[in-house]
């Protein structure tokens, strides 16, 4: 536990004082920050509940076009917005996991991909309220305390917040009876209700946090892309990034969807710049290694080796 | 004595295949009625069925007068069922602690209060030394207190035990039985199914014997193994 809040710790500060020294590389950090918080949201759900979706770019699209249909149609802060989002994400989820957590196996994974693409035809045929497939832009935005929110710096502290928060609720989470009742239901449904544990209600909790989180930051990646476009906000390449994010760095660890997110987005990044259109190769990679060598994540790994040497170490003394 | 635990013409079919037929059984407090009978009999059907895990077709369950038949399995274990299952299911990347954690969380929100109930279950089963050990690295033995453990956790009213004396040495199979007896002097009602007729005779209070998903004798241990009925189903018949 409190390892967990020193690396919090740690991430504030060096967060505090990224923008003063790097005052160039700004928009690659927002990405890692973002993708860091989402990751850690969907790990949430996918991790420690262990119910995989592939979906969760609904919620993060969800976000941005609260925040921005908000802003360009109704003259809403973007904060209202998000808290809006995050509920009205809350409910889908609500409803979505109602119609599929009854089942078991794969289809619960299968059908959030569904709902993104559900969210995508709507965003593109209902013109009115979303601009269609044009999308809706971002024109003005409020000023809180004078703080410009178009600035890179200003939009760098609030991934970093919104990282940060999301973080700290797992490393709550991961010690109380929640955290417990979610990590039950993962192993093992029977057993689980063998302790009193009720699986689909522990799972709707958990999917309804999870996209509720996602969602906010959904509503910051709004304000950081200004413009809004259906096609690239509700993709299935958005959602498989982030649930690649978190089980590269480690699915149901606190810290891997996090290194997760600054290994591929980082990486990814310089990837780009070097090596061009070979770029998703080299991404390919990366993940066939992860998957066949490090099937625990990156984190994952690391923490197990950890435990054994310390039981090693315990057996021997 | 009254009834704790209270079952009525329980019937479960699968298909067409009729797995449990009419069978009843009572059981009060500090009570043990041992479950027994040949392979395929029915015992884990029936376990399941009255436990919630396996749907009912006909039948109706009482806990302490109160109708439970329609209740899903962890809404049976808020209202005081604990059970282990045959083939042991430990939260394998957990440790010890945390696995008995889960099921202590049933009765108390609070952490501190969790582990230390969960620690003092783990102290009564013998596993205490081994709290922060992964739940992935013990024996079958410790596996078998460690389900027990589980069991005991949700601070159950009955206790249902599913063949946790199979492939026990000896002096662990002694070890259980005196603690299956502790249990019951605790107050607890104890439905046991077990192969292990030396356990079933020396704790059973009563003993029901099931062939091919038929109740074919019930009594005292000393009863039922002189029964013709049961030899045949045990041995066959020329």
């Amino acid at each position: 536990m409190t390892k967990h809040l020193i690396g919090l710790g740690v991430l504030l500060a060096v967060g505090m004082t990224y923008p003063a020294i790097f005052p160039n590389n700004l928009t690659i950090a927002i990405s890692v920050l973002l993708f860091a918080g989402w990751a850690t949201s969907w790990d949430l759900l996918g991790g420690w509940n262990g119910q995989v979706s592939l979906g969760h770019a609904s919620f993060v699209g969800l976000g941005a076009y609260f925040v921005a249909i908000g802003q360009s149609q109704f003259g809403l802060a973007p904060w209202w917005t998000m808290a809006m989002a995050a509920a009205f994400a809350a409910i889908l989820a609500y409803f979505w996991g109602w119609l599929t957590f009854s089942l078991r196996g794969p289809y619960f994974s299968l059908s959030t991909i569904a709902v993104a693409e559900i969210l995508r035809l709507v965003a593109i045929n209902e013109e009115w309220l979303s601009g269609g497939a044009t999308g809706v832009f971002i024109a003005t935005l409020p000023e809180p305390f004078g703080i410009d929110l178009f600035s890179r710096t200003a939009q760098f502290y609030m991934a970093l917040a919104f990282a940060a928060v999301v973080i700290a609720t797992v490393i709550v989470i991961s010690r109380a009876r929640f955290g417990y009742q979610l990590r039950a239901v993962r192993e093992d449904e029977d057993s689980a209700m063998a302790a009193g544990i009720d699986p689909t209600a522990t799972k709707l909790k958990a999917f309804m946090l999870s996209a509720a989180l996602t969602s906010i930051g959904g509503g910051i990646y709004g304000v950081v892309l200004a413009f809004i476009e259906p096609h690239v906000i509700f993709a299935l390449l958005l959602s498989v990034q982030i649930a690649l994010t978190a089980i590269i760095g480690g699915r149901g660890t606190i810290w891997g969807p996090a290194v997760g997110a600054l290994v591929l987005i980082g990486a990814g990044e310089m990837f780009r710049t070097t090596f061009a259109e070979a770029n998703m190769l080299i991404y390919g990679i990366l993940i066939l290694v992860v998957v066949l060598f490090v099937p625990r994540g990156i984190v994952g790994e690391l923490a197990r080796r950890h435990i054994r040497r310390l039981y090693a170490k315990r057996a021997q003394g | 004595m009254p009834n704790v635990l209270r079952a009525d013409g329980i019937t479960v079919k699968f298909g067409g295949v009729t797995a449990v037929n009419n069978v009843s059984l009572s059981l009060g407090s500090g009570e043990i009625l041992g479950l027994i009978g040949p392979n395929g009999a029915g015992k884990t059907t029936l376990f399941n069925a009255l436990t919630g895990f396996a749907p009912m077709h006909s039948g109706r369950i009482t806990l302490l007068d109160r109708d439970i038949t329609a209740l899903p399995a962890f809404k049976r274990t808020r209202l005081g069922f604990g059970r282990t299952f045959q083939t042991e299911r430990p939260f394998e990347e957990l440790t010890v602690l945390e696995n008995v954690l889960i099921a202590a969380f049933l009765t108390v929100v609070r952490r501190s209060e969790a582990e230390h109930l969960a620690m003092s279950v783990l102290e009564q089963v013998g596993l205490a030394d081994r709290a922060h050990q992964p739940a992935l690295d013990l024996n079958l033995a410790r596996r078998r207190r460690l389900e027990l453990a589980k069991a005991l956790a949700v601070k159950p009213k009955v206790i249902f035990l599913d063949e946790i004396m199979a492939g026990l040495n000896p002096p662990a199979l002694r070890e259980m039985i005196t603690f299956v007896r502790s249990l019951s002097a605790q107050g607890l009602a104890v439905l046991m199914v077990e192969h292990i007729m030396e356990a079933i005779i020396e704790l059973s209070d009563h003993v029901i014997v099931l062939a091919s998903g038929e109740k074919i004798a019930e009594g005292t241990p000393q009863q039922v193994t002189s029964n013709e009925r049961v030899i045949e189903a045990y041995l066959g018949t020329d």
